[in-house]
Protein backbone atom coordinates (compact mmCIF):
# COMPACT_ATOMS: atom_id res chain seq x y z
CA UNK A 1 0.00 0.00 0.00
CA UNK A 2 1.34 3.49 -0.80
CA UNK A 3 2.42 5.57 2.16
CA UNK A 4 0.01 8.48 1.62
CA UNK A 5 2.22 10.99 3.41
CA UNK A 6 -0.12 13.77 2.27
CA UNK A 7 -2.90 12.36 4.48
CA UNK A 8 -0.52 12.06 7.44
CA UNK A 9 0.61 15.67 7.01
CA UNK A 10 -3.00 16.84 6.62
CA UNK A 11 -4.05 15.13 9.87
CA UNK A 12 -1.11 16.40 11.94
CA UNK A 13 -1.25 19.86 10.33
CA UNK A 14 -4.94 20.22 11.06
CA UNK A 15 -4.45 19.12 14.68
CA UNK A 16 -1.56 21.59 15.12
CA UNK A 17 -3.62 24.48 13.72
CA UNK A 18 -6.66 23.67 15.90
CA UNK A 19 -4.68 23.18 19.13
CA UNK A 20 -2.53 26.30 18.64
CA UNK A 21 -5.65 28.34 17.80
CA UNK A 22 -7.34 27.18 21.03
CA UNK A 23 -4.19 27.91 23.06
CA UNK A 24 -4.03 31.43 21.54
CA UNK A 25 -7.72 31.99 22.30
CA UNK A 26 -7.11 31.08 25.96
CA UNK A 27 -4.03 33.35 26.20
CA UNK A 28 -5.72 36.33 24.54
CA UNK A 29 -8.91 36.07 26.62
CA UNK A 30 -6.87 35.65 29.80
CA UNK A 31 -4.90 38.81 29.07
CA UNK A 32 -8.11 40.76 28.35
CA UNK A 33 -9.67 39.67 31.63
CA UNK A 34 -6.52 40.32 33.67
CA UNK A 35 -6.24 43.83 32.17
CA UNK A 36 -9.91 44.51 32.94
CA UNK A 37 -9.42 43.26 36.52
CA UNK A 38 -6.39 45.54 36.97
CA UNK A 39 -8.34 48.58 35.70
CA UNK A 40 -11.26 47.80 38.04
CA UNK A 41 -8.82 47.45 40.91
CA UNK A 42 -7.23 50.83 40.09
CA UNK A 43 -10.64 52.53 39.93
CA UNK A 44 -11.52 51.25 43.40
CA UNK A 45 -8.39 52.81 44.94
CA UNK A 46 -9.10 56.29 46.49
CA UNK A 47 -7.39 59.01 44.44
CA UNK A 48 -4.61 60.92 46.31
CA UNK A 49 -5.62 64.38 47.64
CA UNK A 50 -4.18 67.46 45.88
CA UNK A 51 -1.14 69.06 47.60
CA UNK A 52 -3.15 72.12 48.72
CA UNK A 53 -5.54 69.92 50.75
CA UNK A 54 -2.78 67.99 52.50
CA UNK A 55 -1.98 69.15 56.07
CA UNK A 56 1.30 71.08 56.22
CA UNK A 57 3.98 69.74 58.61
CA UNK B 1 2.85 26.05 38.11
CA UNK B 2 0.85 26.64 34.94
CA UNK B 3 4.01 27.40 32.96
CA UNK B 4 5.61 24.22 34.31
CA UNK B 5 2.59 22.16 33.26
CA UNK B 6 2.67 23.83 29.84
CA UNK B 7 6.38 23.05 29.47
CA UNK B 8 5.98 19.42 30.52
CA UNK B 9 3.03 19.06 28.11
CA UNK B 10 5.06 20.48 25.23
CA UNK B 11 7.94 18.10 25.98
CA UNK B 12 5.42 15.23 26.15
CA UNK B 13 3.89 16.13 22.78
CA UNK B 14 7.32 16.42 21.13
CA UNK B 15 8.34 13.07 22.63
CA UNK B 16 5.10 11.61 21.27
CA UNK B 17 5.96 12.89 17.79
CA UNK B 18 9.46 11.41 17.99
CA UNK B 19 8.00 8.07 19.15
CA UNK B 20 5.31 8.08 16.45
CA UNK B 21 7.51 9.12 13.54
CA UNK B 22 11.04 8.15 14.56
CA UNK B 23 10.86 5.09 16.80
CA UNK B 24 7.67 3.22 15.86
CA UNK B 25 8.12 1.17 12.68
CA UNK B 26 6.20 1.52 9.42
CA UNK B 27 3.10 -0.65 9.61
CA UNK B 28 3.23 -3.45 7.01
CA UNK B 29 -0.41 -3.41 5.83
CA UNK B 30 -1.31 0.27 5.83
CA UNK B 31 2.13 1.84 5.41
CA UNK B 32 2.99 5.16 6.99
CA UNK B 33 -0.59 6.43 6.94
CA UNK B 34 -1.12 4.27 10.05
CA UNK B 35 0.90 6.91 11.96
CA UNK B 36 -2.33 8.95 12.12
CA UNK B 37 -3.26 6.47 14.87
CA UNK B 38 -0.85 8.24 17.30
CA UNK B 39 -3.03 11.33 16.95
CA UNK B 40 -6.49 9.85 16.39
CA UNK B 41 -6.60 7.34 19.27
CA UNK B 42 -5.24 9.69 22.01
CA UNK B 43 -7.75 12.31 20.80
CA UNK B 44 -10.69 10.00 21.38
CA UNK B 45 -9.21 8.98 24.76
CA UNK B 46 -9.16 12.66 25.79
CA UNK B 47 -12.75 13.04 24.57
CA UNK B 48 -13.86 10.09 26.75
CA UNK B 49 -11.89 11.47 29.71
CA UNK B 50 -13.31 14.97 29.26
CA UNK B 51 -16.91 13.80 29.10
CA UNK B 52 -16.33 11.49 32.06
CA UNK B 53 -15.13 14.50 34.04
CA UNK B 54 -18.24 16.42 32.89
CA UNK B 55 -20.37 13.58 34.31
CA UNK B 56 -18.60 13.57 37.70
CA UNK B 57 -18.48 17.38 37.98
CA UNK B 58 -22.15 17.67 36.99
CA UNK B 59 -23.18 15.22 39.72
CA UNK B 60 -20.98 17.13 42.19
CA UNK B 61 -22.61 20.41 41.18
CA UNK B 62 -26.15 19.07 41.61
CA UNK B 63 -25.26 17.64 45.04
CA UNK B 64 -23.15 20.48 46.47
CA UNK B 65 -24.00 23.48 44.22
CA UNK B 66 -20.31 24.37 44.13
CA UNK B 67 -19.54 26.83 41.33
CA UNK B 68 -16.06 25.32 40.94
CA UNK B 69 -17.66 22.00 39.93
CA UNK B 70 -19.82 23.80 37.37
CA UNK B 71 -16.78 25.60 35.95
CA UNK B 72 -14.88 22.30 35.73
CA UNK B 73 -17.79 20.68 33.86
CA UNK B 74 -18.04 23.64 31.47
CA UNK B 75 -14.28 23.74 30.77
CA UNK B 76 -14.06 19.97 30.36
CA UNK B 77 -17.02 19.88 27.95
CA UNK B 78 -15.44 22.56 25.78
CA UNK B 79 -12.10 20.72 25.61
CA UNK B 80 -13.98 17.44 25.00
CA UNK B 81 -15.81 18.95 22.03
CA UNK B 82 -12.49 20.19 20.65
CA UNK B 83 -10.93 16.72 20.84
CA UNK B 84 -14.06 14.94 19.55
CA UNK B 85 -13.94 17.24 16.52
CA UNK B 86 -10.27 16.35 16.05
CA UNK B 87 -11.10 12.65 16.38
CA UNK B 88 -13.76 12.87 13.66
CA UNK B 89 -11.55 14.96 11.34
CA UNK B 90 -8.42 12.82 11.71
CA UNK B 91 -10.50 9.62 11.41
CA UNK B 92 -11.97 10.92 8.18
CA UNK B 93 -8.50 11.76 6.82
CA UNK B 94 -7.31 8.28 7.81
CA UNK B 95 -10.44 6.66 6.34
CA UNK B 96 -9.96 7.96 2.81
CA UNK B 97 -6.75 6.05 1.95
CA UNK B 98 -7.63 2.94 3.99
CA UNK B 99 -11.41 2.52 3.42
CA UNK B 100 -11.64 4.51 0.19
CA UNK B 101 -14.13 7.00 1.61
CA UNK B 102 -14.04 10.13 3.77
CA UNK B 103 -17.22 9.20 5.57
CA UNK B 104 -19.67 6.34 6.03
CA UNK B 105 -22.69 6.09 8.33
CA UNK B 106 -21.44 3.08 10.26
CA UNK B 107 -22.16 2.61 13.97
CA UNK B 108 -18.88 4.02 15.36
CA UNK B 109 -18.81 7.11 13.15
CA UNK B 110 -22.50 7.82 13.68
CA UNK B 111 -22.37 7.36 17.47
CA UNK B 112 -19.29 9.57 17.84
CA UNK B 113 -21.02 12.23 15.70
CA UNK B 114 -24.04 12.08 18.01
CA UNK B 115 -21.67 12.48 20.99
CA UNK B 116 -20.12 15.55 19.34
CA UNK B 117 -23.52 17.13 18.61
CA UNK B 118 -24.81 16.43 22.14
CA UNK B 119 -21.90 18.21 23.82
CA UNK B 120 -22.05 21.01 21.27
CA UNK B 121 -25.69 21.34 22.37
CA UNK B 122 -24.50 21.34 25.99
CA UNK B 123 -22.27 24.35 25.28
CA UNK B 124 -25.01 26.13 23.32
CA UNK B 125 -27.48 25.53 26.18
CA UNK B 126 -25.07 27.18 28.61
CA UNK B 127 -24.78 30.19 26.34
CA UNK B 128 -28.55 30.53 25.84
CA UNK B 129 -29.66 30.85 29.48
CA UNK B 130 -28.95 34.22 31.11
CA UNK B 131 -29.55 33.10 34.70
CA UNK B 132 -26.19 31.51 35.59
CA UNK B 133 -27.50 29.21 38.32
CA UNK B 134 -30.38 27.95 36.17
CA UNK B 135 -28.08 27.43 33.18
CA UNK B 136 -25.63 25.49 35.34
CA UNK B 137 -28.43 23.26 36.66
CA UNK B 138 -29.82 22.45 33.19
CA UNK B 139 -26.31 21.88 31.83
CA UNK B 140 -25.51 19.50 34.71
CA UNK B 141 -28.58 17.38 33.87
CA UNK B 142 -27.61 17.31 30.18
CA UNK B 143 -23.98 16.52 31.14
CA UNK B 144 -25.19 13.44 33.02
CA UNK B 145 -27.62 12.26 30.31
CA UNK B 146 -25.11 12.77 27.46
CA UNK B 147 -22.50 10.61 29.24
CA UNK B 148 -24.63 7.52 28.53
CA UNK B 149 -23.47 7.88 24.94
CA UNK B 150 -19.80 7.21 25.85
CA UNK B 151 -20.16 3.39 26.31
CA UNK B 152 -22.38 3.35 23.22
CA UNK B 153 -19.54 4.86 21.18
CA UNK B 154 -16.89 2.57 22.65
CA UNK B 155 -18.81 -0.70 22.33
CA UNK B 156 -20.55 0.14 19.02
CA UNK B 157 -17.85 -1.83 17.15
CA UNK B 158 -18.85 -4.97 19.10
CA UNK B 159 -22.61 -4.46 19.12
CA UNK B 160 -23.01 -3.70 15.40
CA UNK B 161 -21.22 -4.75 12.23
CA UNK B 162 -19.00 -1.80 11.36
CA UNK B 163 -16.27 -0.75 8.97
CA UNK B 164 -14.33 0.65 11.92
CA UNK B 165 -11.90 -1.78 13.52
CA UNK B 166 -12.40 -2.88 17.17
CA UNK B 167 -10.29 -1.18 19.87
CA UNK B 168 -6.61 -2.19 19.87
CA UNK B 169 -5.76 -1.01 23.40
CA UNK B 170 -8.82 -0.14 25.48
CA UNK B 171 -10.18 -3.71 25.52
CA UNK B 172 -9.99 -6.76 27.79
CA UNK B 173 -7.51 -9.54 27.03
CA UNK B 174 -3.99 -9.64 25.63
CA UNK B 175 -2.94 -7.02 23.08
CA UNK B 176 -2.19 -7.86 19.46
CA UNK B 177 0.07 -4.89 18.63
CA UNK B 178 3.89 -4.98 18.76
CA UNK B 179 5.36 -3.55 21.97
CA UNK B 180 7.06 -0.58 20.32
CA UNK B 181 3.79 0.59 18.73
CA UNK B 182 2.03 0.21 22.10
CA UNK B 183 4.84 2.23 23.76
CA UNK B 184 4.53 5.03 21.16
CA UNK B 185 0.77 5.06 21.65
CA UNK B 186 1.09 5.17 25.46
CA UNK B 187 3.51 8.13 25.31
CA UNK B 188 0.99 9.99 23.15
CA UNK B 189 -1.82 9.02 25.56
CA UNK B 190 0.18 10.57 28.42
CA UNK B 191 1.03 13.71 26.41
CA UNK B 192 -2.58 14.26 25.34
CA UNK B 193 -3.78 13.72 28.92
CA UNK B 194 -1.35 16.43 30.07
CA UNK B 195 -2.63 18.69 27.28
CA UNK B 196 -6.19 18.06 28.50
CA UNK B 197 -5.26 18.98 32.09
CA UNK B 198 -3.43 22.11 30.86
CA UNK B 199 -6.35 23.30 28.71
CA UNK B 200 -8.99 22.55 31.35
CA UNK B 201 -7.17 24.32 34.20
CA UNK B 202 -6.64 27.41 32.03
CA UNK B 203 -10.24 27.41 30.77
CA UNK B 204 -11.67 26.91 34.26
CA UNK B 205 -9.58 29.85 35.53
CA UNK B 206 -10.88 31.98 32.64
CA UNK B 207 -14.46 31.08 33.55
CA UNK B 208 -13.77 32.20 37.13
CA UNK B 209 -12.31 35.51 35.92
CA UNK B 210 -15.32 36.01 33.60
CA UNK B 211 -17.73 35.38 36.49
CA UNK B 212 -15.84 37.88 38.68
CA UNK B 213 -15.86 40.48 35.88
CA UNK B 214 -19.64 40.07 35.49
CA UNK B 215 -20.01 40.46 39.25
Amino acid sequence: MPDNWGFVLAAYGLAAVVLVAYWRFLSRREKELEDATAIRHDLRQPSPKPASERPSP
Amino acid sequence: MRRLLGGVTLVGLLTGLVMGFGIAPRETTQGNVQRIMYLHVPSVWVAYLAFGVVLVASIAYLVRRAESADRLAHASAEVGVLFTGLTIATGSIWGKPTWGTWWTWDARLTSVSILFVMYLGYLLLRGMIDDRERGARFAAVLGIVAAFNIPLVHFSVYWWRTLHQPPSLMKPGPGTMPGIIVAALLVNFAAFTLLYVYFVTRRARLLRLEAEAEG
